[in-house]
């Protein structure tokens, strides 16, 4: 029952959409369909293996079909000679994802918005460019769900706990489905699983970290150990330093884990979020006050373009499970249809273009629209 | 005549030995009726088998695609070639040779790394200091990656190696390595440690039945009577024959031997004249024969046996089973 849709046959509903977002000054652009694979395995992990179109030069360098165009357009702009300027673009065409029994050829429209220091103002125009495309194919009054990874990033960094936990919480954060049982599992990990050297670690712990440093990597020297596997002496030894902290306190403390449920469990429209955040900070004295800030300022942007506040789903949980998130995520979804995915999704990733080389950081926030969804053709996720 | 019954084995190396040992204990004799180097043979004295030579990878890529009936081969290339397992080839048996397993190991010097859950935070720790994730040698990309995502562990990237896996970390090609290993002594030589729960899998050469191929009556007769012959086999190599005649020898004495030493008696039980057979596990047999002459045996016999035939067949029905 599903057609493919082809860039060949040129979708005039699209094509309207895409204009508009050229008249709002972003630049159309279409990159390759065939590029290097190298930057997507690195930058979404090489689950995405199983779901990219895979294929080889001459001289054995991995291509692949683009699963997407963040990456494509995000390369181009750093190629050029605008890189590091305020730019933005958006683009029509398709991506490729092995998707078992669907159709694998995907037609998006989208936006990228790179190098805008004000963050959240760019964060509103995505949303409410986003809320344009649903209203051109007729949906009026998408679900919108909205999450800010920036929040969960804040909070760990403000807790008083061992780098390594730290690394962990952020990590999982993008990666599991539930983070209450996510801590379960670390909690109980980390007790059953004490390390081999205990009581060196412990004896360690109290002592002067500068020393302890410079023991365990003069024992190593000793070995003729220097760098093994790209991780230096230096490195092993302060990893392994850590694991004293860690072993200090092998489960994450009672009170820190209540805090982080707590802090996860708040959802609502983005005010009512706002004012439980600022009072849960107040009562644990959390200093992220940068974050609430942006967050805020973020909400006041999307009432001035006309964004009704009250209809967004927001929720400090959820963080659409993609590793280059770092900020404010979201994705519209049609309350009438059988779930199948969003009709339009996007967010903030201001670590991307680091990441794909460039000198300084850049902020970078973008969306894509599911054509095939929103003009309600059947894809599916 | 009809189309053969294929078998794939391996085609060099002690795997090659090791699965001619097999098929020879069971009586069916691979031969070469071309010449040495012919990589199509037969099986002597079972005409409408064709025995296909192939590399182990190979045969894995031929089960799943169903161009060979049968074939033996690595359990570890089968999980790592074979997406759907279950539902393109049926595991009849281990065969209890070419046991290797699958580890994930790291450098010795890693003091800070012993489980899993150590090396997901030293892979995160490794991005966040290095820009670059960490690498990974291996030739077994699927099941490092299932495995990898089952514990959580996402910042990585596999640099596929076809050979010498275990030099990467030393020659800086990677961090760390999953392979296979037999005894471990490879990976000490060269530095390396397997990390605690790292073991993927623990693999054995395994005969294997490729369900996409076809298995019409002619091929499904030809391939009874191999496992027939290779269950009798197994079945003899499993026990000793034991025989003995003495006065003593009656129905309770019988009944404490099957209690004590798991024997079974193949023809029933004594005769008159006290004359019993009986199938007893190798590591028994002493005791069982100390036993016996405690009760009055004069001269008890032990032999082993080639070929136990019973009216079941536990490999074809298991083959039958899951196709």
């Amino acid at each position: 029952m599903t057609t493919a849709t082809t860039a060949l046959q040129p979708d005039t509903r699209a094509e309207t959409l895409v204009g508009a977002y050229e008249r709002a000054g972003y630049r159309r652009v279409a990159p390759p369909i065939l590029q290097p694979a190298e930057p997507f395995l690195d930058l979404s992990g090489e689950d995405i293996r199983k779901r990219i179109y895979l294929t080889a030069d001459a001289d054995g360098r991995e291509l692949c079909l683009r699963p997407d165009l963040t990456i494509p357009v995000s390369r181009d702009y750093l190629a050029s000679p605008a890189a590091g300027s305020s730019q933005g673009f958006c683009y029509l065409g398709p991506v490729y994802r092995d998707r078992g029994v669907l159709p694998a050829e995907i037609v998006q429209a989208g936006i990228e918005s790179f190098g805008r220091s004000d963050k959240a103002a760019a964060d509103a125009e995505m949303l409410a460019l986003g809320l344009d495309a649903t209203a051109h194919y007729g949906i009026a009054e998408p679900e919108i769900r909205m999450g800010d990874v920036g929040l969960f990033a804040s909070l760990v960094a403000a807790l008083d706990l061992a780098p390594a936990w730290k690394r962990r919480l952020v990590k999982d954060f993008n990666r599991k489905t539930s983070l209450a049982h996510d801590l379960d599992v670390l909690t109980l990990h980390t007790a059953q699983n004490k390390p081999e050297y205990q009581g060196v670690l412990a004896a360690l712990e109290r002592s002067d970290p500068k020393a302890a440093h410079a023991l365990v990597t003069d024992l190593l020297s000793i070995a003729g150990i220097n760098t093994v596997g790209g991780r230096t002496v230096g490195e092993i030894a302060e990893r392994f330093l850590e694991q004293a902290a860690l072993g200090a306190a092998t489960t994450l403390p009672r009170e820190t884990r209540s805090l982080i449920e707590k802090f996860l469990a708040i959802a609502g429209d983005p005010d009512e979020a706002a004012a439980e955040l600022r009072a849960l900070a107040a009562s644990a004295g959390l200093k992220i006050e940068s974050a609430l800030d942006l967050f805020e300022s973020r909400a006041g942007f999307l009432a001035a373009r006309g964004v009704d506040v009250s209809r967004i789903r927001f929720s400090t949980a959820y963080g659409r499970g993609l590793d280059y998130y770092t900020g404010f995520v979201f994705e519209l979804h049609d309350p009438s249809a059988a779930p199948n995915g969003p009709l339009v999704a996007g967010g903030r990733y201001d670590e991307l273009l680091g990441r794909l080389g460039a000198k300084s950081p850049i902020p970078a926030v973008g969306f894509a629209v599911w054509i095939e969804r929103v003009a309600g053709g059947g894809g599916q996720s | 005549m009809s189309a053969p019954l294929i078998v794939a084995v391996p085609s060099k190396g002690r795997l090659q030995e090791n699965t001619e040992a097999f098929f020879g204990r069971a009586g069916l004799q691979l031969v070469k009726p071309r010449g040495a180097r012919d990589y199509r043979g037969a099986m002597a004295d079972l005409p409408g088998v064709e025995v296909a030579y192939l590399s182990a990878g190979e045969i894995a890529d031929a089960l799943a695609q169903g161009t060979v009936h049968l074939g033996i081969t690595g359990e570890d290339l089968l999980r790592e070639t074979i997406a759907d397992m279950a539902k393109r080839v049926v595991v009849i048996e281990g065969l209890g040779f070419g046991f290797a397993n699958v580890v994930v190991a790291v450098p010795q010097a890693w003091i800070d790394v012993r489980s899993m859950a150590d090396l997901d935070d030293v892979a995160t720790a490794f991005r966040l200091r290095h820009d670059r994730k960490m690498r990974v040698a291996t030739k077994y990309v699927n099941l490092t990656r299932d495995f990898f995502s089952r514990f959580g562990i996402v910042d990585y990237r596999i640099v596929e190696s076809s050979g010498a896996t275990e030099g990467a970390p030393a020659a800086g090609s990677a961090e760390l390595i999953v392979d296979i290993t037999t005894t471990g002594s490879t990976l000490a030589a060269n530095g390396l440690k397997i990390v605690d729960e790292g073991t993927i899998l623990r693999s054995q050469a395994s005969l294997v039945a490729a369900r996409g191929a076809a298995w019409g009556d002619a091929e499904r007769e030809i391939a009874r009577r191999i496992l027939d012959r290779i269950a009798a086999q197994a079945r003899a190599r499993a026990c000793r024959e034991v025989r003995t005649r003495f006065p003593g020898c009656d129905e309770a004495m019988l009944s404490q031997a099957k209690e004590r030493f798991g024997v079974v008696a193949p023809f029933g039980g004594p005769t008159s004249s006290g004359m019993l057979t009986l199938h007893c596990p190798p590591a028994a047999v002493y005791d069982l024969a100390s036993f016996m002459r405690e009760r009055g045996a004069q001269s008890i016999v032990v032999a082993a046996i080639d070929y136990v035939f019973a009216p079941d067949n536990p490999l074809y029905a298991r083959l039958i089973a899951g196709l």
